[in-house]
């Protein structure tokens, strides 16, 4: 089932990485690719990567704003932008933008009567109701001047392929790929929406967002887990608050909210665009001041304060769905920028890092209580992260099991370190995944946009494995010692509802 | 009206649609962009070289040494749907098993570490068509890497407490089916419609005993699927054929010969009877998913048709009919989208599915049905006829993005007896389909009245009682 825009962001698990390679695999570093970098005069970094190859090329813009840069009573509006900005602008996905442009101010009018209305004492509800139906006529009236979804569809005929989006917590990613003849028509429609973006059909594409929702949170047993361990591991920090937003925040955002966001965090010198594929880089850099630069810089968005003050005590949380069980585990650690992260990464790797792991030896081959355990870093990266354990139990065992035997599994790091052989088997693994990570254009994309918006080097990312490569067994045993402390333990375990059937 | 659509293609050089004229001053916007000027694109893909060795395995290779790596894919005809059910849980165990359950020299915790300390990357799947290994290993290792993940496919040992860890994970899979409302829509979908058929087969408690995964079973599916006559080899990257050529040699050349020829797939029945289904749930959102039996199969006339009517119905995501209307122009859905298989044999499914909140269900539903009507009363536009066939031309060319993507199509292909030159014959062909074309496949083969409807959802919270819909029936 193909599920187009939008993917809201998924916590990155460490699975089998990598090993130790000597020889050729080792040489492949990746932070000495050609990469042609401009930095345009209006602060936009440009990145392009030529590859030999199909004629084909791969584009990411990458705008350094997510859920972080939301606050209560607005949670969702970073997603709800990145639904809206395919929606076209002044000349794509309309007949007529003057004739439109009247109804969207007086649909605006109505949901501030609403909201006005809503946040009274005792809402008059048919009142609401009349209103409610009004905004709904208004933009049907609009949708008469609608092209619907032609944005996506000029790609489309075009050849373009993978066009999605994603929201996470730090950054709102838009991407494509396109045959090599077609690079200028990227750059058009991208400058355009950078310059014109209008947001038509609102109210519908908020309950497309409040749809994707339900089905990734509301209906989905691991999704709403995920939220309310995020929501009692972090008590003020924005990592605690869903990218997909509350459902009263989504169902209150309005126009004019989402167009501020827009002006506020989506100037060019806060946006990173990597470009990889089979490509001039001189032709690209040209193309990139023709479309690009003149689009005026912004202000710079205004930082992210909010510290989460220091865990006292190990937190407990049950969520009742009617599923099966299912354990997470989580505690606060540090930053990526920090000196403990590669020492954080390599005890991911020993614990959960394919079938020789710690974890999933104890677990699953040995104790056989569990089917899968996974752990990860997140779930953003600037700010300080969480490390994560979650774990799916057997029927035949309990959770109480399953934690218990993390548990152990992490005292024992915590007494003795991992031998040499343990961290070398990790760091082959991650050697020979760093040339497997240059095989795709998109991904590669996606590294260098991701590095550049999180470290302002791309370089960043691949040189994280040279880091790897330097931590010793007991840097590991020290991280486990500092961070995976009881008081700084969050668990989060899904229950079956009370008095519902225990059995399949 | 009938009107072709034309793209100029020539197959190995490809010269795609070009705009109209060149105009840098124009602003930014519709009026810049429709007067864009694209260059013809020129490719020759490369095409893979063609061997047999040991007798009569095919092996596809294509050199690529971009990277330092080595890719290798086999394939082998046949799956569970081949054999009894008591067979059933054992096929689909068996290219994990295959996998981790080790070698006959080597037991799965030496292997294990081999892999880890040769860096070898691996994938084995499979279904009821077919299964698949593959390998990706830096070239450094290549002859180590090679050996040891042959051994592993043409001797597994079926180590018994990993084939114990796979039961207690398939049992658990199992009681959690009910967990996901899709998994549980789709999996009851295909039961309601293909029955006793390995399709509509689940796996469950009584095809999970210990005995159901016993060694013999395991080792003679094992004979008569991974056996020299039923299999289709693929390699690229970092090597030249003269230097793979003696390295496959060896592995194959004690490959076991297919002792007997695998029986034929079973041609499915599927319920030819409307019907609506409900799987009460307490959730605030439902999944309605809708389908009846297709007689269109890969070989017909009609194929191409219903390609692109599919298309253009529900599988071309935002440029689809079901996005435009169920998502873009009512908010009803996150997503919507048109099934329409087309088998080489047998019947296939047409259909459509949707996620959508519990008040707008039956409306949701509506709408499926309404949209998939309108495609057998009216033709589609010229120009959704002609948008589908040039999103497939114009990006033509990511079918041939790397070596490994073109050979694993290769060995695919050449698996199921599609000729190799598949691909290119179905763009020729869709492109000589014409709006009275799309509307004719689906008057004759699609009829919404005849649809099958399964929700799974909280009736209490629907707009109006599911009975609207026709009779229904409550499943538990």
């Amino acid at each position: 089932m193909r599920a187009p825009l939008t993917l809201v962001t998924v916590p990155i698990v460490i699975l089998a990485l990598g090993s130790s390679v000597t020889g050729s695999a080792a040489q492949i570093r990746g932070d000495d690719l050609p990469v042609h970098e401009v930095r345009l005069e209006n602060g936009l970094l440009l990145l392009v990567l030529p590859r030999s190859g199909a004629p084909t090329v791969s584009f990411v813009v990458q705008y350094k704003v997510g859920g972080v840069n939301e606050h209560l009573g607005t949670t969702g509006i970073a997603h709800l932008l990145e639904h809206l900005l395919f929606k076209g602008t002044t000349t794509i996905g309309t007949r007529d933008h003057d004739a439109e442009l009247p109804l969207f101010r007086q649909m605006d009018a109505a949901q501030d009567t609403i909201l006005a209305l809503r946040g009274g004492a005792s809402p008059d509800t048919l009142r609401l109701e009349a209103l409610s139906e009004r905004v709904r006529t208004l933009e049907d009236s609009a949708r008469t001047f609608v092209i619907p979804n032609e944005f996506a569809e000029i790609l489309s005929r075009n050849g373009g392929r993978s066009l999605n989006a994603s929201t996470t917590n730090e950054s709102t990613l838009y991407y494509v790929e396109l045959p090599s003849n077609r690079i200028e028509l990227w750059f058009a429609l991208e400058a355009d929406r950078m310059t014109s973006p209008v947001f038509r059909e609102f109210h519908t594409e908020r309950d497309v967002v409040m749809e994707e929702r339900r089905t990734r949170v509301d209906t989905n047993p691991d999704g709403l887990l995920y939220e309310q361990h995020l929501a009692a591991a972090f008590t003020m920090h924005p990592y605690g608050v869903p990218v997909t937003g509350y459902m009263s925040d989504l169902e209150s955002l309005t126009r004019p909210e989402v167009e501020e966001y827009f002006r506020r965090y989506y100037g060019p010198n806060n946006a990173v665009v990597a470009i990889v594929g089979d490509v001039d880089p001189e032709r690209v850099e040209a193309l990139a001041r023709t479309y690009l630069e003149g689009i005026p810089s912004r202000e710079e968005p205004p930082p992210v304060l909010a510290v989460e003050p220091p865990q006292r005590g190990e937190r407990r949380i049950e969520v009742e769905f009617d599923a099966q069980p299912s354990l997470r585990m989580a505690w606060h650690t540090v930053d990526a920028f920090h000196p403990d992260m590669p020492a954080l990464v390599m005890l991911a790797s020993v614990l959960t890092g394919g079938r020789s792991s710690r974890l999933y030896r104890r677990l699953v081959v040995e104790d056989r209580i569990a089917t899968q355990v996974l752990s990860s870093l997140g779930p953003g990266d600037r700010y300080p992260q969480l490390f994560q354990i979650s774990a799916v139990p057997l029927a035949s065992s309990s959770v109480a099991d399953v934690e218990a035997a993390i548990q152990e599994e992490i005292e024992r790091l915590r007494e003795a370190p991992p031998d040499d052989d343990e961290l070398e088997r990790v760091r082959t693994r991650i050697e020979a995944g760093n040339v497997h990570r240059l095989q795709s254009n998109l991904g590669l994309a996606f590294q260098l946009a991701g590095s550049a918006a999180l470290h302002d080097d791309w370089r960043t990312t691949f040189r994280l494995s040279t880091r790897l490569r330097d931590v010793t067994p007991t840097d590991v045993q020290r991280v486990v010692d500092r961070y995976l402390v009881r008081s700084g333990l969050t668990v989060g375990v899904l229950v079956r509802s009370a008095g519902e059937d225990d059995e399949p | 009206m009938t009107t072709r659509t034309t793209v100029a293609l020539s197959v190995l050089a490809l010269a795609l649609v070009a705009g109209r004229s060149t105009g840098q001053e124009a602003p930014l916007g519709r009026e810049r962009i429709e007067n864009l000027d694209f260059p013809p694109l020129r490719f020759d893909p490369p095409v893979p070289t063609v061997h047999e060795l040991a007798g009569g395995v095919p092996v596809l290779h294509l050199e690529d040494p971009t990277l330092p790596v080595v890719d290798f894919i086999i394939r082998f005809r046949g799956g569970y749907e081949r054999f009894p059910r008591e067979s059933y849980a054992a096929a689909t165990a068996l290219p994990t098993l295959v996998r981790t359950g080790g070698s006959r020299r080597l037991p799965p915790d030496s292997v294990e570490a081999l892999f880890e300390i040769y860096a070898l990357q691996t994938t084995f799947g499979g279904g009821g068509g077919n299964s698949f290994a593959t390998l990706s290993v830096l070239t450094e290792r290549l002859e180590v890497g090679l050996e040891l993940w042959g051994e592993l496919i043409r001797e597994p040992g079926f180590d018994p407490d990993q084939v114990e860890i796979w039961r207690g994970r398939a049992l658990e899979n199992a009681l959690r089916r009910t967990d996901d409302p899709a998994v549980l829509a789709y999996s009851t979908f295909n039961r309601i419609m293909y029955g006793e058929h390995p399709i509509g087969w689940e796996l469950g408690p009584d095809d999970l005993d210990p005995e159901d995964l016993g060694l013999e079973r395991l080792e003679e599916l094992h004979r008569r699927l991974y056996c020299r006559g039923n299999m289709v080899l693929g390699v690229t990257g970092d090597v030249s054929w003269d230097e793979i050529d003696p390295l496959l040699t060896a592995m194959l050349e004690d490959w076991p010969e297919c002792s007997e020829p695998l029986p034929p797939p079973l041609v499915p029945e599927i319920r030819t009877e409307e019907g609506v289904f409900l799987i009460p749930r307490d959730l605030n959102q439902s999944t309605v998913v809708m389908a009846e039996a297709s007689d269109v199969h890969q070989d017909d006339d009609d194929y191409f048709a219903s390609r692109i009517g599919n298309s253009i119905l529900g599988a071309s995501g935002f440029a689809s009919r079901l996005m435009a209307r169920v998502r873009t122009e009512e908010g009803y859905a996150y997503t919507a989208s048109s099934l329409w298989t087309a088998p080489r044999r047998g019947p296939g499914l047409v259909g459509a599915v949707t996620r959508t909140r519990s008040e707008k269900t039956v409306s949701a539903t509506r709408l499926l049905l309404d949209v998939i009507a309108e495609m057998s009363q009216s033709e589609p536009t010229d120009d959704e006829v002609l948008r589908t066939v040039e999103d497939f031309a114009n990006g033509f060319v990511f079918n041939f993005q790397s070596p490994a993507q073109i050979v694993s199509r290769q060995t695919l292909y050449r698996l199921i007896d599609l000729p190799e030159d598949w691909l290119e014959r179905y763009l020729e062909k869709i492109q000589d389909v014409s709006p009275s074309d799309v509307r004719e496949v689906f008057r004759t083969h699609v009829h919404p009245e005849e649809m099958v409807i399964l929700i799974v959802g909280d009736p209490d919270a629907f707009e109006e009682p599911l009975e609207a819909l026709g009779p229904v029936t409550v499943l538990e």
